[in-house]
């Protein structure tokens, strides 16, 4: 392979993760992949699905903004569930690059956190590309129907004293009462998801 | 004499970043300014540069740590050429004086910048193809017109084809 090649082989790698994405209205990709919550057991996002919804969050252990969130999303996603909402959490890094988002550091933070729900591992980081999902902390909430109406940030801050709109909660809210989601999409900085297989 | 000078101090920078070496930077020479988007968007509007490269990065986030001693590279290399790059921190701006560590480490003595603005409205107010994720990288042609954008750490090969590739395609304006 020539350099230039090997050269935008690299770069237009760098950008898979983001090339492609979820729309508004989509159903969620990837439902019958089986993967290996922290109880052992292999579950589906199929699995897990809700009566009123399925709210799917890509996160890991090691990011900052991820352990900014996570009480948060412990807090919403428990919240959601005992109303019908399937929840699932999804590690989708390569743990060789971040030891902190091993198996065993998983097991341990559903405890700390006290995560009601499946947190597994994406062992090859696909249904992260199937969704499109490019970064942690990254949410995705489809309704009773199973289509997409919210994909973004938690909230508008880090900083959970500074939280101004509660994006998933909001949206949580809407798709349990069958309204339109206030809004529907929304970002946040986080950090890039480490793909299997990127060198 | 000051012309000889200059001449000296910037063959001796040029040699450096030829050598891969890291320049020695005081913390004290780091200059962070707080910045919304509309102040990066005004910077990459400036008249002067033929490329302006923006990354976006952390001082907690591993793959901006492992491409910013290639990306320090490419901008000292064509800092001289035309290229005008703009290092925006994401840390809080309460951690400026990690920003600013990190940057003296790194051999970075030209102004530098760090997020003051929300999450939506920064990165919205930059290009609404960035999801979020850092690390992140834009490349302007010389009139302020988006040329390449990724998310991402990438290598001081890759970051310099781009660079080349825009300046070399770019008059001064």
């Amino acid at each position: 392979m020539n350099r230039g090649l090997s050269v935008a082989l690299v770069a237009s790698l760098a950008v898979a993760g983001s090339a492609f994405g979820l729309n508004i209205g989509d159903k969620a990709p990837s439902t019958s992949v089986k993967m290996k919550n922290v109880d052992g057991k292999d579950v589906s996002i199929a699995d897990v699905a809700g009566a009123q919804g399925t709210l799917v969050v890509f996160s890991c252990n090691h990011c900052p903004f991820v352990k900014a969130w996570q009480g948060r999303i412990a807090s919403v996603g428990n919240a959601a569930k005992t109303k019908g909402i399937g929840v699932i959490v999804i590690n989708s890094n390569d743990p060789t690059q971040y030891p902190e988002d091993s198996y065993a550091e998983m097991q341990k933070r559903a405890q700390d956190l006290g995560f009601t729900f499946p947190y597994v591992v994406d062992a090859t980081s696909d249904v992260a590309r199937a969704f499109g999902a490019s970064h942690t902390p990254e949410a995705f909430l489809f309704d009773k129907d199973g289509k997409l109406v919210y994909h973004g940030a938690i909230d508008d801050s880090k900083e959970a004293n500074q939280v101004t709109a509660h994006y998933l909660q909001d949206a949580v809210d809407a798709a349990l009462a069958g309204k339109a989601v206030p809004v529907a999409e929304t970002k946040a900085i986080g950090c890039g998801i480490k793909f299997h297989g990127k060198a | 004499m000051r012309g000889i000078r200059r001449l000296i101090v910037w063959s001796f920078a040029v040699l450096l970043v030829s050598c891969g070496q890291t320049k020695r930077v005081n913390v004290e020479d780091v200059h962070v300014t707080p910045v919304t988007s509309a102040d990066v968007q005004r910077a990459i509007h400036e008249p002067g540069a033929k490329a302006v490269l923006v990354n976006v990065w952390a001082t907690w986030c591993g793959p901006c740590r492992e491409e910013f001693p290639g990306l320090v590279r490419v901008a000292e290399k064509y800092n001289g050429q035309g290229l005008k790059t703009i290092l925006v921190s994401a840390d809080d701006t309460g951690d400026v004086a990690a920003v600013k560590k990190f940057l003296a480490a790194e051999g970075v003595d030209f102004p530098a910048y760090i997020k003051a603005e929300k999450d939506q409205a920064f990165i919205d107010g930059l290009d609404k193809q960035w999801t979020g994720a850092l690390p992140a990288t834009l490349i302007f042609d010389g009139n302020g017109k988006l040329r390449d954008f990724w998310e991402g750490g990438v290598t001081f090969n890759v970051f310099e084809q781009k660079v080349v590739e825009v300046l070399g395609n770019n008059q001064n304006r």
